[in-house]
């Protein structure tokens, strides 16, 4: 008898293996590597501090490519089981639906975070290459890279429950977009001088996720002091974040019609 | 197999007919039309999405190639220029050398120095250590603003810092001494030469040192000339005079071109007295290095100090509030 663990575990390592069948997967790794490494052509342009904007460019597609993963990869994921109707197969079985959502989530994750990896080790290989300084920085810059992808596959896992593919990949793109701005939003907010407008911006900003603050890269890049407290904070509010909308993912998925 | 042929041909003229056509399009871009936008350092920062070092990156080599190839820096390329550093230190203050560029470039207005003496501030806060930006916004300060006792504050700062030059506390006793001249001028030249990695930035205060090297020389000249009023009571006729007998002043007179000047570019300059003023002068230049710093320059910077006292001082006449009436 499988626990639920193992159960989710299956429906992941499917779910990795679907993936990777994706040639869009592919595309977007292969257009991740091919920034990375012309980043030294476009360093070459300035004449100083070509390192630097060597590891700017290479951090910010890593991130870029791998939002990109997370969203248009992980959006078809639910649908594609019903179109295909395997989903039907895979619920007569003893899996709950919270149990496939959480391994559909999980196998999700797992493919973005390995697509980091794979976009990281291109990163390391031509930073080490042009010289440039690679250290601790650069890994808590790329954990937290880690960490905000997680919260962006439980808002594409979130979408795709109950949407339709090209709809999950607008919502989840408008929270992406609206999760780097929560904060400017709530400092523009403050200065308003109806309480309202106060009140509602402090919620948008407790409501929405604060994805700014899972951006290290310019410490990293200019090897600024980063504290423990700038590193496991928003770990411990990823994971919350992310539990939080499984949980509202799992609820409207069990109530979805199917057919 | 005509029909293949005729579709490989027509796809031919197609291809040849588009590259002809776009060869056609100049490949003009907004900063060619002088209409580049550069966006509110605010909303830039706003929009960036958390790409803020990278965008910065992408305002930074806009920068660069703004100034590249034979662009002449004007006033309104330097509001343009000042424009983008302004993004690009907004967007990561933590960037080095696009304070000090911006230092280099900035300088054919007030407006300019202003805003490129802001970006020093916000550079120097953001890298308390580093003794150039504070040495950058001295010699703004000096050179193109006559703020002596603002530079010398900031040079003193600068003198503070670890890898300041031990020469930064003499330069500040002159800039308070009240006798700013040539030599210190000289000395923030030489400094800039060395720390200066633009070429053509590096070329424009090497001009500057060359006439500084050609009025040390007239000085020499000078001083040799009173040696020959006193010994003939009368003054000069020409420079050579200074050479030749009953009073032979000089062994041989100073080049009167720079020694940096290679022989192939050499014009045959004399020194001369010029009639106007009755100085002594290289034809290589044809006047005098009258002040601290390059004579335009110094117009310049006199200029805008005009402007500002003018802007500063309070208004008077009927309706003004001297004339008691207010």
């Amino acid at each position: 008898m499988k626990t639920s663990v193992t159960r989710i575990w299956i429906i992941a390592v499917n779910t990795v293996r679907e993936a990777i069948r994706n040639k869009l997967l592919y595309t977007l790794l292969f257009f991740s590597v091919a920034i990375i490494g012309t980043a030294v052509l476009i360093a070459s342009l300035s004449y100083v501090e070509g390192e630097r904007i060597i590891q700017d460019i290479g951090l910010a597609a890593i991130r870029l490519f791998s939002v990109g993963i997370a969203i248009f990869v992980g959006i078809g994921l639910i649908h594609g089981e019903v179109d295909r109707r395997t989903i039907y197969t895979i619920l007569s079985k003893p899996v709950s639906r919270a149990e496939f959502l959480l391994g559909k989530f999980l196998g999700l994750l797992l493919t973005v975070w390995l697509q980091v990896i794979l976009m990281t080790v291109a990163f390391v290989i031509v930073t080490s290459a042009t010289g440039s300084r690679i250290d601790s920085g650069h890994a808590a810059a790329l954990f937290l890279t880690a960490m905000e992808l997680m919260v962006i596959v439980a808002l594409a896992t979130l979408f795709s429950a109950f949407t339709t593919p090209l709809l999950a990949a607008l919502f989840t793109l408008g929270v992406y977009t609206l999760g780097h701005l929560s904060r400017d939003m709530l400092a523009l907010a403050r200065q308003a001088e109806v309480e309202g407008v106060k009140v509602a911006a402090t919620w948008l900003y407790r409501l929405l996720p604060d994805l700014e603050s899972f951006n290290l890269t310019i410490q990293a890049v200019h090897g600024l002091t980063i504290s423990p407290a700038e590193i496991w904070l928003p770990m411990l509010y990823a994971v919350g974040y992310a539990i939080a909308l499984l949980f509202v993912a799992s609820f409207i998925f069990q109530r979805r019609d199917l057919k | 197999m005509i029909g293949k042929f005729a579709l490989l041909m027509a796809l031919m003229a197609t291809v040849c007919a588009t590259g002809f056509i776009h060869a056609r399009m100049p490949p003009t871009t907004n900063a060619d039309r002088g209409d580049a936008f550069v966006p509110d350092p605010a909303v830039a920062s706003v929009l960036s999405l958390g790409f803020d070092a990278a965008l910065a990156d992408y305002y930074w080599l806009q920068a660069v190639q703004a100034i590249g190839g034979d662009t002449r820096i004007t006033a309104e390329l330097g509001v343009h220029l000042g424009k983008l550093i302004d993004v690009v230190t907004t967007l990561d203050p933590w960037v080095d050398h696009p304070y000090r560029f911006a230092a280099v470039w900035l300088t054919e207005s007030e407006e300019n120095v202003r805003q490129a003496n802001r970006l020093l501030e916000r550079g120097i806060a953001h890298h308390p250590n580093e003794w150039r930006n504070w040495f950058y916004l001295g010699f703004n300060q000096f050179y193109y603003l006559l703020e002596n006792e603002q530079a010398a504050h900031s040079l003193e700062q600068a003198s503070r810092l670890p890898k300041a030059p031990r020469y930064l506390p003499r330069l500040v006793a002159r800039l308070r001494s009240q006798t700013a001249d040539i030599l210190v001028a000289e000395t923030f030249l030489r400094e800039l030469i060395r720390d200066t990695e633009e070429e053509s930035a590096r070329a424009e205060y090497q001009n500057a040192l060359d006439e500084i090297e050609i009025e040390k020389k007239a000085r020499f000249l000078d001083r040799a000339r009173e040696a020959f009023i006193k010994l003939a009571g009368r003054d000069i006729m020409s420079v050579d005079e200074l050479l030749a007998e009953p009073h032979p002043l000089l062994s041989a007179l100073p080049s009167p071109e720079p020694e940096s000047l290679p022989a192939a570019l050499s014009r045959g300059s004399v020194w001369e007295i010029d009639p106007a003023n009755e100085r002594i002068v290289s034809s290589y230049y044809g006047a005098r290095y009258e002040l601290h710093f390059p004579s335009r320059e110094h117009q310049r910077a006199e200029q805008w100090r005009a402007e500002r006292e003018g802007r500063d001082s309070p208004p008077s006449g009927p309706g003004g509030l001297d004339d008691g009436e207010s």
